[in-house]
């Protein structure tokens, strides 16, 4: 640790079957993976064996944060939580959650890059982390409430100044599609039932520490001042979506959503949102509403302000009052999330009998945030939703419930849109109560199975969006193509990667973003407009490796992969570009170990293939191309019979495509046969001993 | 000595045209003209007398115009002049402003037909109710019909998603297909794919 700033120094071990605790030299064992997703997979190479599964006691579960966590870097809040994926279909493999909100910092600031949990306990407990004391604590008592009164009980014994991560109902009953939730809003998605299985309910940190950085004062300021300077709105969206006195663009679209006469008006005192001017720093928070740009313009009358991780000037989880659902369902009239969790009450809804923008849409959200977020539910990047309403509208709901289950709900609610449906289903789901509510909890995959679905089928629908092993796309070929297409093949689960999109949708016009393109990945031809694709190159390769590795970059260093890497600007005099050697500048100035932007990428590939040796040893098979990158039916076809390669379509060729994950491995240095590192692959990035053991177990091409 | 003096009241007047340009744009304002030259004559900036102005005055204007980089002028198509500070607005957004007066219909064309080229995307009819167009619904949708019947725009289509929200676009630059295609998207996929 001498002489090194950014990294705490120490990991915190506990082990839940023995109740005790240590620490390691985070350094020691660690320091080439960095931090966050990095140290998560070491741990799990290291420790778990193949053939562990999630719920056991072996398997490990870690929160892991990176140097740049709790140093005040914008958007450096982010907790990467690895584990053996218990909605992983048909085999559990390892992949990570990533929660915000403030447990990266305050885990930090108690003097941890990680906290490792092993072992179960022999009866429901706590986690107590206030700086060196450690310890273990009845939570009997808390055990069958949900995660608010969870959060609530703890900080009234450890103080305001403490950070809670909680489970709800969900996890205690071993829901493989379920969260632990800090900070209110935070969910890392699919933890939960590990922290069930280990009979953990809830981790509480109180830091009263601070991180030292390597370098020089003035020139750290100065480059957090620099990385301010460039930063847009949520997901780096550097164009305002409606004409700015100082814009030269606008595109609708855009989640820079701030304009003159667009108010907060549910706050105490009805704020403008207004011109934002990206070089005033000081009103970067007002540039974002994500309840406006899930919800539609007329949640703008229901905003009270924007909230968020700590050191994050973006605040996407948009706080929203809405008073008519406290009387109509009997909750709280504020909730705050954003994309996907926000949306998820309103989600498992075909219609509303007010239209999809409409009022009932909104309580709806409101519903499912206050549902979800106390029983510490996961919808898996919706697809809990689009099963269940598939399921439903399909008949397989009705075929697969005895009469006096099926009649237990209020279909007709639910056809109608009505959100009172949801305390019908969603606790019931967190309880496993009945055979839907126990189905729609273990994940898709493991639902197909369980109702003797043939995956195949979920696989052929596009409007599923489901992709492979349980799990959706994300960010795939509606929004990028090849490079979408191959961001979505290396993961356990949803890739969870937004490098690409953010790009891609920043509201740049294309021949601005093909001129970045250029500078960034060798060619103009990286990019393509939205669904008007061109042939597979080599320069969508690099585009799909930079993305995949700055994803694992990001997660490793705490930075938010839903922001960074800031590869454009909104500044007109820099020619629009973002500069995607932050993050080698800020790990340099932090920790004092001086990496440039291509040694930096070498530390995530390093990360990132840790994960694909991971992969390859627990599936037992070195054969991942045809066993586990595959690729859903539907990319393969259009419903209105339009070629690839035309103008409006997501379509793709397979023949391209068989190229494109050539050029790709070949970018990788992985073998082009069976999609597997080369042992040559692994010593170029000091992983020796990973390819001797894989070498032991036959498992290197 | 007058000399002198004329030459001081004439950089002073100077001055504050610039000023007074710059203050409007800070505010997200074109200024015309006219009311520069009026607002002057109320200050008494010009040496005409009576103070009105005059011929004088508006060469001065043009000549701060001239010699300051950030300060420009936008001609109508009625021949009337108006101006802002590039330092607090984009020649863009003052053109928005110039047309949003003198050309209202061809300000709707032209941000569809740029959209449509630029980026390639069509565009939701609702923005233009949004600043700073400031338009109702009711009233871009008449600007649209009456669009319709004129040759000029004769290429501003409109497309409707499945949430019922109309998008415009132009057919120089986008097919019919790929507009509907793209507009889903903005209005429906990309929410359901954040």
């Amino acid at each position: 640790m001498a002489g090194y700033g950014g990294w705490a120094g120490k990991v915190l071990r506990v082990d839940l079957s023995t109740r005790r605790s240590w620490t390691e030299d985070t350094l020691e064992k660690y320091k080439d993976y960095v931090g966050g997703t990095g140290i998560g997979y070491k741990v799990i190479w290291d420790e778990v064996p193949a053939g562990t599964t999630p719920h056991d006691p072996e398997n490990r579960l870690i929160f892991a944060v990176g140097p740049l966590a709790g140093t005040g870097v914008p958007c450096s809040s982010r907790t990467a939580v690895t584990t053996l994926w218990p909605t992983c279909w048909p085999k559990p493999l390892v992949a990570s959650g990533n929660m915000g909100g403030q447990f990266a910092t305050k885990l930090k600031h108690a003097g941890y890059d990680a906290l490792v949990i092993q072992g179960r306990a022999d009866r429901p407990v706590w986690l107590s982390i206030i700086d060196k004391r450690v310890e273990i604590q009845d939570a009997r008592r808390l055990w069958g409430h949900g995660i608010r009164r969870t959060t609530e009980a703890i900080s009234e014994i450890m103080g305001a100044d403490a950070v809670v991560a909680a489970i709800g109902q969900a996890g205690e009953n071993l829901v493989p599609m379920s969260v632990a939730v800090n900070s209110v809003s935070h969910a890392a998605e699919g933890i939960g039932s590990i922290m069930g299985s280990k009979n953990l309910k809830a981790i509480g940190v109180c830091g009263s520490g601070s991180v030292r950085f390597a370098g020089d004062r003035e020139e750290w300021e100065k480059l957090i001042k620099y990385h301010l300077s460039l930063i847009g709105a949520n997901n780096q969206h550097v164009v305002p979506n409606s004409p700015q006195p100082w814009a030269e663009y606008h595109a609708s679209g855009t989640r820079w959503v701030a304009a003159p006469k667009r108010i907060w008006g549910a706050a105490p005192r009805p704020i403008e949102s207004g011109t934002c001017d990206p070089h005033d720093m000081n009103r970067i928070a007002y540039r974002s509403n994500n309840a406006v740009v899930y919800l539609g313009e007329s949640v703008w009358q229901y905003t009270v302000r924007g909230n968020g991780c700590a050191s994050c000037p973006i605040r996407c989880h948009t706080i929203i009052k809405v008073p008519s659902v406290s009387e109509k369902y009997g909750i709280p009239d504020m909730g705050q999330s954003t994309c996907v969790r926000l949306q998820i009450g309103s989600l498992f809804f075909k219609e509303f009998p007010d239209g999809r923008r409409g009022k009932t849409n909104v309580e709806a959200c409101m519903v499912g945030m206050h549902l979800a977020d106390d029983l510490g539910l996961w919808d898996n990047y919706g697809q809990l939703q689009r099963d269940f309403q598939k399921l439903y509208y399909d008949g397989f709901i009705r075929k697969k419930l005895g009469e006096k289950e099926f009649k237990s709900y209020s279909w007709d609610k639910y056809e109608k849109g009505d959100p009172q449906f949801l305390f019908e289903l969603l606790p019931r789901i967190a309880s496993k109560e009945g055979e839907l509510g126990t189905a729609l909890g273990v994940g898709t995959g493991f639902l197909l199975e369980r109702w003797s679905i043939p995956e195949d089928l979920w696989r052929t629908e596009k409007e599923l969006n489901y992709w492979k092993m349980g799990h959706p796309k994300h960010h795939s070929t509606e929004e990028a193509g090849q490079c979408g297409l191959l961001i979505n093949l290396p993961y356990n689960r949803d890739p969870q990667c937004h490098s690409h999109s953010n790009f891609i949708g920043n509201g740049l016009p294309l021949s601005v973003q093909k001129g970045l393109a250029a500078e960034l990945w060798g060619s103009p031809d990286a990019l393509d407009g939205r669904a008007a694709y061109t042939p597979m190159n080599p320069s969508k390769a690099k585009m799909a490796k930079w993305s995949l590795l700055r994803k694992e970059l990001h997660d490793s260093l705490s930075l938010c992969n839903w922001m960074a890497p800031l590869s454009a600007s909104p500044l007109k005099e820099r020619g629009y570009r973002g500069d995607d050697s932050l993050e080698s500048k800020l790990y340099s100035l932090a920790t004092g170990d001086k990496k440039d932007r291509q040694e930096m990428d070498q530390v995530a590939e390093r990360i990132f293939v840790l994960h694909r040796a991971l992969t390859i040893r627990d599936m037992g098979t070195k054969d991942m191309r045809t066993q586990h990158d595959t690729i859903p039916e539907w990319v393969f076809h259009d419903k209105a019979g339009k070629a690839p390669f035309t103008k409006g379509t997501t379509v793709m060729d397979r023949s391209d495509i068989k190229q494109a994950i050539d050029m790709f491995y070949d970018e990788m240095g992985w073998d082009r046969t069976s999609g597997a590192p080369t042992s040559q692959a692994y010593r170029r990035l000091g992983m020796n001993e990973v390819a001797e053991d894989l070498k032991k177990r036959k498992l290197l091409p | 000595m007058n000399a002198h003096n004329d030459r001081a009241k004439a950089t002073e007047a100077a001055w504050v045209l610039g000023v007074m340009i710059r203050q409007e744009s800070k505010e997200g304002r074109l200024i015309s003209a006219s009311e520069i030259l009026g607002r002057a004559a109320d200050q008494k900036l010009f040496l005409t007398p009576g103070g009105g102005p005059g011929e004088e005055a508006a060469n001065l204007l043009r000549k701060v115009v001239g010699e300051n980089e950030d300060l420009h002028e936008l001609a109508a198509e009625d021949g009337s002049r108006s101006y802002y500070s590039s330092l607090f607005m984009t020649e863009v957004y003052a053109r928005i402003l110039l047309q949003k007066q003198a050309a209202p219909l061809r300000l709707i064309a032209d941000i569809v037909r740029q959209n449509s080229a630029a980026y390639p995307r069509p565009v939701p009819l609702d923005l233009f109710t949004q600043h700073p167009f400031d338009l109702t619904l009711e009233e871009v949708m008449n600007r649209v019909k009456q669009m319709s019947a004129l040759i000029e725009y004769k290429d501003i289509e409109p497309t409707t998603t499945s949430t019922s929200r109309v998008f415009l676009y132009s057919t120089l630059h986008l097919d019919s297909e790929y507009a509907a295609m793209l507009a889903e998207w903005l209005d429906v996929g990309q929410s359901e794919n954040p």
